[in-house]
Order: structure tokens, then C-alpha cells, then sequence
């Protein structure tokens, strides 16, 4: 399985906090791939640096095999853990402006966010303005200009807080949707359930370093002890991992 | 259309599409000519209460030959000030005039029942001292006295022309017109700059608070985004002064044609068609005729599509280079805050040059090659209000170099060090930062 992202020893300071410590990652293309980690790990921070938002000071981002460049960004959707929109701005009208921003024309543009808003039964909402909308409807707002140019890589931060319960699963649906049409998945989270159900992969960050990497049977493998799935048969939930490793590193 | 065009077009749209901007920019205009109005029309309508004055005149000179000016009607009277005193009613005051005035010129008081105005008071005094002066001549038997005091008689009308250094040309100016167009540009200048920097401070908290920053540049680098908005908001402010102008001159021309004689119009018209710079002292006098050359050199001026050009022409340069300086500033100021009260203590620095310079703009209208103005108009923080504020005056062309080179060096130096502590700033909450934060970013990677 080829790998869309790599991270190599990347390195990141602000001040004397050093929010990534030679951090090094590799996410396999059509993966959907967990990055967990407690607050203040630096997890939005390597997002960031993966979206070009920030520079590391050491080390270096591969995209698809050579270094990440500016023009990149157009094949990468974001959803960033605080969601955003222009307020005073009406629905369609954003929508299309952050997919102008990522290089697709207003017509195609006006296509597929049609679709994309019949598909989540937002239709009537075009000419809203952001500020009508309530939180969980902002959200749905966010995630289509999140996919609209189709990226190849999607990085969501945390996507299903603020949804309830049935929207989530609507979301949920349409990420593996996605995935299953070939796009590539960074999905950081703390809800542990969520990542057992959808990801393939992970990596755990703390104090800005990766301490525990793989595929889910691999990190499972690592921490499961034999006792217990020779008693129990069961492995540790994702949820006691995640305690275990960041309580050890 | 590129990454920074479609952040240009956006804060362009978003603020134009805005009733407030409809609203603000044609009810400004209606505004100051409705200032302008009013005041000239309150001022003529207070002076306008008639004034009826009885004089009690013991030396019998005066009261008979005062003549009523204005509002202020006199009425010679036989009764006693006490009398007056006792019953008034129609007057407005009552002048009493010593016996010996011709001697004691102090001898005069002025009673009234309502408060008096220090103007009126001249008025009045002016005219009774015309009156004793020309008492006093007839007693030294001069003949043919009246006919002397006509002739001599003069009323002086100053024309000024100013000398080109270089050209030795003659140009004829007008002082007053420069000092209104001074004062304008001055003030537009002052306003646009520190309005619209400030909305650009406005635009970058409210993009960081909404958090809508994150999601733009992952899309759009933080320095196209600032250029991008600084831009866009100074497309706003060229839409707003542009309606202005043709506000003006629509209104302009109308109030010529209603209000300007049709041939102090014609004279100022021969002066547009040969430029104000090729009229001639002698072209001049034929063409103004009996009127006013000041008004005729104003007028001519402001038809003269050259001269108005240049003027705009200056203008537009320094309104787009000092916008820029200090548009990127405040741009900084807001990346480094969370909400618009705790930018306070970062504006200060930025506002108080803008300050400074309304101070040196309004010293260069009185003193335009003063020491002051010409240091604050070649200084980038100042220059742009005092420079258009000595435009009109005329200035030679290596200071205007000079100024307009320090000004693009400054804006270049403020949007490169804008763009790193934007850069910085715009993803920084909670904390507010000092200054010695601000200069750290400056050195980020």
C-alpha cells in the first residue's frame, strides 16, 4: 500500500515548549488514519503542518511520495477542531468562495455543492446567512466545503462533536463513503469508540512525540498482555490503550 | 481568478453588498453640505433680528448722520435715557453720546436689553468714528472736502502669482482655493486612513474570533490573506471616494451654473482653456474684468482638468501609500488581539503618528514651507496627510520624489513585518502579548 503522507523527524518550537519532538509518521493511502493523543499533545500542530499552515523548523512533509508544496493544499480538505465560517455571509455564496479558494471554478463549483446539499438535506439553506444557522447545521455547512474539490487527503479534527447522535452517524457514513471512493482519511478524535469503528491506523502522540503507531491489530498486539487474551480472549479497548501508553511514555 | 483575487473580490463584496456602506456613502456628502448650509444660513438668520437702537445725542453731531447698516437700524430720539429706560419696547438699545464727543471720544455708552455681540458693538463704534473723523477735518477748511474723501478712497485687490524656481514661469494662484483644497485632501486623507485601517483591524478579529481563519489558510497563505484584505477594503475606500467626487462635481457644476454671473464664468473659462500656468498678468485683467481675481483664479483652477488631475493624482498616490503602512499595521495589531478592547494598547502607536500628521497637515496650510510641515511631509508616518495638504501650495518636485521614495520603503519595510506577526498572531488566543512577544514573532520561522 503506497502512502500518501510521510512525516520525517519533524520538528516544531514555540519558545521553550517544544510542541513536536522529531515526530515521523506514515499514512498509507485509502487508510483511515487515527491520530489521538491527551490536549496539548500537539496533534493540531503536526494538522497544521501536514495544511502548510506552519512551517516545522527541522524535518520534512512528503506528499505522495515528494516534498509537500503550496500547491498541494488543493488536493487536501481540512475541518479544523474550531469550527469557522464568515458569519455575516450567506451560505452558497461561502461555500463556493473556500472552493474557488482550493482552485475549482464557480460552475463546477455550483454543481457539487448542490449535490453535496441535496445529498445532506440542506438545500433550502443557500441563502442563509451563517449567523441563522444553528451549530450542528453550521457544521454540515463546514463539512461540505471540506470535500467539495474532492482532496484525496481529508484531515478532520474531532468531526462529530457538535452533531447529535443521528447526524453523526450521517456523518460517519458519508467519511467512509469517501474513503471507499479512494480518498485518504486523518481523523483525530477522543472518542475512543469511533476510532475502534472506523480506523484503520493510528499513531499516539504525547508530550509531542509519537509514542504508539500501526494498524489497529498492531498497536492491540503491542499492549494486549497474554494473560489476558488467553483468559479473557478479548483484547484492550482503544480506550485503556490510549490510558496505558500515554500513563507509560 | 487567482488565490488573492478571490479574497480581494470577497472583502470587497461583503462590504459594498452592506446597506451601511450605501447609507454612510451618500448621506456623507448630503451631510457636510447640509453642515454647510445650515451654519451659513443660521449665521445670517441670528444677525438677521433687526436692531433698533435709539440715540440720545447731546452733542448733536452724530445722531443724524448715522446711517443704519445691516440689521442695526438707528433712531434718533429726544427722550432721556430714563426715559428710554422706563418704557423700551421695539428697541433694542438705547446709544447715549456725551455732549463734548468731538473732545472725549470715551463719552459714549451703549445700553440694551437683550445681551450684545462684540460684533455689533464695532459695528457701531467703527460708525461713529468714521463720522467724528470726518467732524474733525471740516474744521481744519480744506475745500472741496467731500470730493477729496471720495477719491481718496481705495479699496485694494491683491493679485498673487507665484514663480516657479525652475521654470521661471508665472503661475497664478489662488491662496484661498489652495487652502480649501489643502484642508480637503488633508482631511480625507486622515479620515480614509485611519477608518479604513481600522476596519482592517475590525476584519482580521473578527476572522480570528469566528475562527474562520484555520479554514481559509489552509487554503490561502497568511500573507495573501492580509495583502488580500488590505486590498480588498482599499478597493472600498476608492468606490466610496470616487462616488464622492463625482457627487461633487455633478453638484459642483450645478451650483456654478445657479449661482456664479455668466461672466465671471465666461473669464474663468478663458483662464481653463489656456491652463492656469499660461494666463498672463495682462490676460488676467481682460479676462476678470471687474471681478474679484482671487474668484477668478479659483474658479479657472477648478475647471482646469490638468490642474485638478495632478491634484488627484497626488492624492491617490499617497492615499494608497500611506493606507498601505498603516493598513498593514493595524492588520498586525489585530492579528496579535482576541477582541477589538484589548487592541487598545497596540493602536496607540499606530494612531498616534495618524494624529500627528492632522496636527502637521493643519500647520502646513498656515506655514506650507515651514520647517515643520516640510519634515512631517517627508517623514513616510506623516507625510501622507501633510503632503497633500501642501500639494495645492505647490511643492518642488525633488522633495515630492523624496517623500513619495521614503513613503513606498516605509510601507514595504510595515507589510513584511505586519505579515510575520500576522502570521504568528492570527493562531495565538487567551494570552495577550507584549511588545516583546510582537518583536519575537517577527523572528519565527
Amino acid at each position: 500500500m503506497s502512502e500518501i503522507i510521510r512525516t520525517e523527524n519533524v520538528v516544531k518550537q514555540f519558545g521553550s515548549h517544544r510542541a513536536l519532538d522529531e515526530v515521523s509518521i506514515s499514512i498509507p493511502r485509502g487508510s483511515v488514519y487515527g491520530l489521538l493523543g491527551p490536549n496539548g499533545a500537539g496533534k493540531t500542530t503536526l494538522i497544521r503542518i501536514i495544511n502548510r499552515i506552519t512551517a516545522p523548523d527541522s524535518g520534512r512533509v512528503m506528499f505522495d511520495g515528494r516534498p509537500l508544496q503550496a500547491d498541494d493544499v488543493a488536493r487536501i480538505g481540512y475541518l479544523p477542531e474550531e469550527r469557522g465560517l464568515y458569519k455575516k455571509m450567506k451560505v452558497g455564496e461561502q461555500v463556493l468562495y473556500f472552493a474557488g479558494l482550493k482552485g475549482l471554478s464557480r460552475h463546477d463549483a455550483t454543481r457539487r455543492a448542490r449535490e453535496w446539499f441535496t445529498r445532506l438535506g440542506i438545500e433550502g439553506w443557500w441563502n442563509k446567512r451563517v449567523e441563522e444557522l444553528s451549530k450542528g447545521m453550521a457544521q454540515k455547512v463546514q463539512f461540505v466545503t471540506t470535500v467539495m474539490h474532492r482532496p484525496e487527503l481529508l484531515i478532520f479534527d474531532e468531526p462529530f462533536s457538535g452533531f447529535d447522535p443521528l447526524n453523526a452517524e450521517i456523518l460517519k457514513n458519508e467519511m467512509l463513503r469517501l474513503r471507499n471512493d479512494g480518498a485518504t482519511i486523518i481523523f483525530s478524535t477522543h472518542n475512543m469508540a469511533s476510532v475502534e469503528e472506523v480506523c484503520s491506523h493510528i499513531t499516539l502522540i504525547n508530550r509531542g512525540r509519537a509514542v504508539v503507531g500501526g494498524t489497529l491489530e498492531e498497536v492491540r498486539a503491542q499492549f494486549g498482555s497474554v494473560e489476558e487474551r488467553v483468559v479473557v480472549r478479548q483484547s484492550m479497548s482503544m480506550n485503556e490503550i490510549f490510558i496505558k501508553a500515554v500513563s507509560e511514555s | 481568478m487567482s488565490k488573492i483575487g478571490l479574497v480581494i473580490r470577497r472583502e470587497y463584496y461583503e462590504r459594498v453588498r452592506k446597506r451601511s456602506f450605501l447609507v454612510t456613502t451618500l448621506l456623507t456628502p448630503l451631510l457636510m453640505v447640509a453642515l454647510i448650509v445650515g451654519v451659513g444660513w443660521m449665521s445670517t438668520k441670528g444677525s438677521s433680528e433687526a436692531k433698533i437702537i435709539e440715540v440720545v445725542d447731546a452733542s448733536g453731531l452724530v445722531a443724524d448722520r448715522l446711517e443704519s447698516v445691516g440689521t442695526i437700524t438707528y433712531r434718533p430720539s429726544t427722550r432721556s435715557l430714563d426715559e428710554i429706560r422706563a418704557d423700551h419696547g421695539g428697541t433694542w438699545g438705547a446709544l447715549v453720546i456725551g455732549a463734548d464727543i468731538l473732545t472725549r471720544s470715551d463719552d459714549v455708552q451703549l445700553y440694551t436689553w437683550s445681551s450684545s455681540t462684540l460684533e455689533t458693538e464695532m459695528a457701531i463704534a467703527r460708525a461713529i468714528s468714521d463720522i467724528l473723523e470726518n467732524e474733525k477735518l471740516k474744521t481744519y477748511d480744506i475745500e472741496n472736502l467731500d470730493r477729496i474723501l471720495a477719491d481718496v478712497r481705495t479699496s485694494v485687490t491683491l493679485k498673487a502669482f507665484k514663480v516657479d524656481g525652475e521654470s521661471g514661469e508665472e503661475k497664478e494662484s489662488s491662496s484661498a482655493l489652495s487652502m480649501i483644497l489643502a484642508y480637503a485632501f488633508g482631511f480625507i486623507m486622515y479620515m480614509f486612513v485611519l477608518l479604513y485601517g481600522v476596519q482592517v483591524m475590525q476584519g482580521v478579529i473578527e476572522e480570528k474570533n469566528s475562527k474562520v481563519l484555520e479554514v481559509v489558510v489552509s487554503s490561502v497563505r497568511p500573507f495573501e490573506l492580509m495583502m488580500g484584505k488590505i486590498v480588498g477594503i482599499a478597493c472600498v475606500a476608492v468606490t466610496q471616494f470616487a462616488i464622492w467626487v463625482a457627487v461633487l462635481a455633478v453638484g459642483g457644476m450645478v451650483a456654478v451654473n445657479a449661482f456664479v454671473p455668466a461672466d465671471l464664468m465666461s473669464a474663468a473659462q478663458g483662464m481653463a482653456g489656456t491652463g492656469v500656468a499660461g494666463m498672463t498678468p495682462e490676460m488676467m485683467a481682460a479676462a476678470g474684468g471687474n471681478f474679484d481675481p482671487d474668484r477668478v483664479v479659483a474658479l479657472g483652477s477648478l475647471m482646469d482638468a490638468g490642474y485638478l488631475g495632478r491634484m488627484l493624482a497626488v492624492f491617490v498616490v499617497y492615499f494608497a501609500g500611506g493606507y498601505l503602512l498603516y493598513a498593514a499595521a493595524f492588520a498586525a495589531v489585530g492579528s496579535a488581539v482576541d477582541n477589538v478592547q484589548d487592541s487598545q494598547q497596540f493602536q496607540m502607536p499606530v494612531t498616534l503618528p495618524i494624529i500627528f500628521g492632522m496636527i502637521g497637515m493643519i500647520s502646513a496650510m498656515n506655514d506650507p514651507n515651514g520647517a515643520l510641515a516640510f519634515w512631517l511631509s517627508i517623514i513616510p508616518f506623516t507625510s501622507p496627510m501633510v503632503m497633500v495638504a501642501r500639494i495645492p501650495y505647490g511643492v518642488p518636485g525633488w522633495e515630492l520624489a523624496l517623500s513619495v521614495a521614503l513613503l513606498v520603503a516605509a510601507f514595504v519595510v510595515m507589510v513584511w513585518l505586519a505579515g510575520k506577526i500576522y502570521r504568528v498572531g492570527i493562531f495565538m488566543y487567551g494570552k495577550k502579548p507584549g511588545f516583546r512577544e510582537l518583536a519575537k514573532w517577527i523572528t519565527y520561522r
